[in-house]
């Protein structure tokens, strides 16, 4: 009986999976245009407030676009080319902050945030659940009272 | 009606609201500190991964007069390398200081400017009306201004006589300051 | 004359905001209801003197009375009206001046609004907070944003005119009011919050009446944020619309708080419970549009859209220091006495449900708060530069993104106080059969990476679930005889169709992202190139001479139909490069937008010119997104056939004395 009820959901569950699975595959290397490009997006245009070498057409960012496209061609790799770049402007050109370090804390404390608040749910229904328990049996003159209540009513139909 | 007994609740002392509004507060106060404390100013020394290092290669014909230099040449010379645009106005402010800077006692300093995100008839007019009689070198590809990390004119870096690179200034310098820096290295024996 | 008017309108704003605050301050002590009312009547006052100041600055700019510096700084006898009257807010002066208009317009609408209970404290405490915040931003306009100041020594003949990108696009006339209706509207909230715990009276009945405020308030700020990003597409020429930019951050914070409380606030509504965490929610929503506000306007972070820097820093900032210790003071003091008893039965419920939703939508506005400020606080800390730019905001804000998709389908179908598994499977069934049959078919048609396929297949799921509740409550409705409409209107239906508009923006923002390709060309006039499957045919390029700028333009027909004229313009007031006007327009069905833009011009006559491209599918749908966002808030604030009384026996009215209420038991 259980069976039935279920399996359309497990069947949902195993098709989601499988495509899932076959849409996380990549579609083959990166073309050097498209590495370029993903190495572009990291990194901010140096005369721009916070957009990306990319996208800006500030002549600093073209700048940029052309020495990462020069050294792709080169075949230097993409750990490489980062460093060469903040050899020159220093580590804050990279949009990403580092993962280490006081850096690091803006990855770290939203997450930490997140698990504090999760924790803080979970104890508030904890609690709810013992207030539930303490508040004890329901006595049979209040069930009444109740249940002529809701009948002199019409109930909610939401 | 009947009088409605119900027992009460039993009484909460739970203090969440209180603590939970100390701990905010106090983040707050200490966040509205940081804000109030931001400042830009002049003469803002900059971190920068050339410090210490030397200083990449410049070479190029003068806008100016079309003699050919090579930033090497300025060896033995305290070197500013002054990057200016000619839409740039804190680079007119500080231009009379860099003639200061230029002309200062002993002789033995020197500045040479790079356009920035500029074209050489803006830069000859700029010199005329702001003064500067030092090679202004074209940057038509920002080649130059990436290989220096420039974010922005003005932006300034002070060579010593090896062409080692000591400091970098984001935004308007002054020549006491140049000066001071010219001085203490000197006495470093750099 | 325009100075003169206007200044002495701005004084007398200020004296009638201190006047209205004695005088209600004075009722408030002493419990004259005269008083009360007399102080309501300030209300008509600032609202008189801030439009008289608006109406000279406006006069001031139509007519180039370029005697006022605001003027002389940002008009010009070149720039078209329209713009020219919109130059009213293109700087910050004439900001502040529209946010004030704006705001003594909510004050009258709220004092007309409650009129007949002007002898309650509740309302009297919360006019009298919104008579202070219009006094703060009054006494800004006589200090350090004063837009009335003359022009020192000789009055120039013309002006530079705005910003030459505020300049060039009818979105800006509308963008910049809109959001702040939305932003200021968020004022009322808060003052009746602050009353409320004031005067201790957290009973349902004071938030359900201003919940409908608040809906208003987050509707145009919904609608104010996409038409920014719309404005940010069309106008400034990189192809893309939200950039985690810090003034459109400014503005986001504040609209994950409002979000978060729309929905918490059915639960308090239905329970009676978490009164004193929705009471912090509105608190902190409008702390946040300070905050904002002073990392707009003090220049402490770098922008796109950053007013310029001015002394105006210090004093928004202890506006906000004022705000904060306030509204902690206020919650430190009596949140814990007024909390209300109640349990939420079980996780798995409706409640449950927006619990998770107020979580994830605060974890949300954290991570975007945080990054905004890291930087400043780490160069405080240690003098060290940072930059956080868009890989850290996509990274961090995705999983609870696809979360709140997740949600949006699974709580509609949720019944109140529990669930059972047969319930949810009944009704589920529909929708996630839809979005795993739609994803299998995104997979199918070749699609890939994975974000952007779970924002598909969850967003089907949750716009299944939406038109499933829709669905169900228009055959209620008809079953029980008051015609279809009913089954759209209403709070419960607007909100699903809210939910559609922002699913449909989840969806073409994620496949915007994921699905874009640029690319420069150069060509010369009459070649063609290929980019993305679009053929790109460079016609023509010419210069254009206008009154206030001079440019060129390139003709380049797109697929062999439609022309886009990209052009770059050197404004004669702007020194410095030329500003890009990019050319865009969406492909037949809508599915993809080509951006075409001039990237650089020939060096020489007859020379190549560099093309930029830029296609991206489902850009139009944001926008249409935006359009159902606006048109679901207007149902959802239609009434329902049920009226909830606003005001419950639970709030007791003016006229019983503080000491009855404890006979009828804790709150």
């Amino acid at each position: 009986m259980r069976f039935r009820r279920w399996t359309p959901w497990v069947v949902l569950v195993i098709v989601l999976g499988g495509a899932l699975l076959i849409g996380s595959r990549g579609s083959g290397p990166d073309s050097p245009d498209e590495r370029a490009a993903k190495i572009e997006a990291e990194v901010r245009c140096p005369t721009c407030a916070g957009q990306s070498a990319l996208v800006s057409d500030a002549p600093a960012a073209k700048a940029v676009r052309t020495f990462v496209a020069q050294e792709v061609a080169a075949g230097r790799s993409d750990g490489v080319i980062e460093r060469e770049l903040t050899d020159r402007y220093g580590s804050d050109i990279l949009l990403r902050p580092p993962a280490s370090g006081i850096d690091g804390l803006v990855w770290f404390l939203p997450i930490v945030v997140l698990v504090v608040g999760a924790g803080g749910l979970v104890l508030a229904f904890r609690r709810w659940r013992a207030e539930a328990r303490a508040a004890g049996e329901v006595s049979e003159a209040d069930r009444e009272r109740v249940e002529s209540a809701l009948r002199r009513r019409t109930p909610d139909p939401d | 009606m009947n009088a409605i007994v119900a027992s009460p609740p039993a009484r909460r002392n739970r203090r969440t609201a209180l603590y939970s509004a100390v701990a905010v507060g106090v983040i707050l106060v200490l966040f509205i500190a940081v804000l109030a404390t931001r400042s830009s100013a002049v003469d803002k020394q900059a971190r920068s991964p050339l410090l210490g290092r030397e200083a990449p290669s410049l070479s190029g014909p003068s806008v100016i007069d079309g003699r050919p230099f090579e930033l090497t040449s300025m060896r033995g010379r305290y070197t500013l390398v002054n990057f200016f645009a000619s839409w740039c106005v804190p680079c007119q402010h500080e231009q009379p200081q860099l003639v200061r800077f230029a002309h200062s006692q002993g002789g033995d300093t020197a500045v040479v400017a790079v356009l920035f995100s500029d074209t050489a008839g803006p830069a000859r007019d700029y010199l005329r009306a702001n003064g500067g009689d030092w090679p202004v070198l074209a940057d038509p590809n920002g080649q130059s201004a990436l290989d220096y990390g420039v974010r922005g004119p003005p932006e300034s870096y002070l060579l010593n006589r090896d062409g080692i690179v000591l400091a970098k200034f984001v935004g308007e310098v002054t020549a006491d300051t140049l000066e001071r820096l010219v001085a203490r290295a000197k006495v470093a024996g750099q | 004359m325009n100075a003169l008017v206007g200044q002495t309108a701005v004084l007398l704003g200020l004296l009638a905001c201190l006047a209205g605050i004695l005088t209600l301050a004075a009722g408030l002590r002493t419990g004259q209801p005269q008083l009360l009312r007399a102080g309501r009547r300030y209300g008509w006052a600032l609202f008189a003197a801030a439009a008289v100041a608006v109406a000279a600055m406006e006069r001031a700019l139509v007519t180039h009375d370029f005697s006022l510096a605001y003027v002389a700084h940002n008009g010009s006898r070149s720039t078209p009206l329209i713009f020219t009257i919109s130059s009213l807010w293109a700087a910050l002066e004439g900001s502040i001046l529209l946010w004030t208009l704006i705001l003594t317009v909510y004050v009258v609408a709220v004092t007309s609004k409650f009129r007949s209970r002007v002898g309650d404290p509740l309302v009297g405490w919360a006019t009298l907070v919104m008579f202070a915040v219009s006094a703060f931003f009054f006494a800004l306009m006589l200090g350090p944003a004063n837009p009335f100041t003359r022009v020192a020594g000789v009055i120039p003949l013309d002006g530079p005119g705005p910003n030459p990108l505020l300049q060039n696009h009818p979105l800006m006339v509308i963008h910049p009011p809109m959001l702040y209706a939305g932003y200021v509207g968020f004022t009322v909230p808060f003052a009746f919050a602050v009353a409320a715990l004031v005067t201790g009276r957290l009973g349902e009945g004071w938030l359900v009446e201003t919940r409908r405020w608040t809906l208003f308030a987050w509707g145009f700020l919904s609608v104010g944020i996409v038409l920014g990003a719309w404005w940010s597409y069309e106008v400034l020429g990189w192809g893309g619309f939200w950039a985690w930019d810090p003034v459109e951050n400014a503005s986001f914070i504040p609209w994950l708080c409002g979000t978060a409380y729309i929905h918490s606030v059915m639960v308090q509504e239905r329970r009676g419970m978490l009164r004193v965490w929705n009471l912090s929610l509105l608190l902190a929503t409008f702390s946040l549009t300070v905050l904002g506000t002073f990392l707009t306007r003090s220049g402490v972070l770098q922008s796109v859209h950053a007013f310029s820097e001015s002394s105006i820093g210090p004093w928004i900032l202890s506006f906000f220091g004022a705000i904060v210790v306030v509204s902690i003071g206020l919650i430190g003091w009596r949140g814990d006495r007024l909390r209300s008893p109640g349990a939420i039965d079980s996780p798995i419920s409706r409640e449950g449900a927006f619990l998770l939703n107020n979580l994830l939508f605060a974890g949300f506005a954290f991570v975007v708060l945080l990054g905004t400020v890291f930087p400043l606080l780490v160069e405080a800390i240690n003098g060290q530069q940072l930059t956080i730019g868009r890989p850290f905001f996509d990274g961090m804000t995705q999983p609870i993104a696809l979360t709140l998709l997740f949600l949006m389908a699974v709580a509609p179908a949720l019944p109140w106080r529990t669930a059972s598994s047969e319930v949810l499977r009944h009704r589920l069934a529909v929708p996630a059969w839809t979005g795993c049959l739609t994803l299998v078919g995104c997979v199918a048609f070749g699609l890939r990476g994975i974000a952007p396929l779970l924002a598909f297949g969850l967003g089907a799921f949750a716009a299944a679930a939406a038109v499933r509740q829709l669905v169900v409550a228009t055959r209620r409705s008809m079953a029980d005889g008051s015609g279809p409409w009913r089954g759209i209107v209403g709070r419960a239906n607007g909100g699903m169709i809210v939910h559609l508009g922002v699913i449909v923006i989840a969806v073409a923002f994620s496949a915007s992202q994921a699905y874009g390709h640029r690319a420069e060309v150069q060509l010369q006039a009459g070649q063609t190139a290929t980019v993305a499957g679009h053929r790109i045919q460079l016609v023509d390029i010419h210069g254009q001479h206008h009154a206030n700028r001079d440019s060129m333009v390139a003709d380049v027909r797109v697929d062999g139909g439609r022309i886009y004229r990209p052009a770059i313009s050197q404004y004669f007031a702007m020194a410095g490069g030329g500003v890009g006007t990019p050319s865009v327009d969406t492909t037949a069905g809508g599915l993809s937008d080509v951006y075409v833009t001039l990237a650089a011009p020939p060096d020489q006559a007859g020379g190549p010119a560099v093309i930029g491209v830029v296609v991206q599918p489902l850009v139009a749908w944001l926008w249409f997104g935006g359009g159902l966002i606006a048109f679901g808030t207007l149902l959802a604030a239609i009434p329902g056939r049920r009226r909830r009384r606003p005001v419950l026996p639970a709030s007791a009215p003016a006229h019983v004395a503080p000491r009855d209420l404890s006979a009828v038991g804790s709150q």
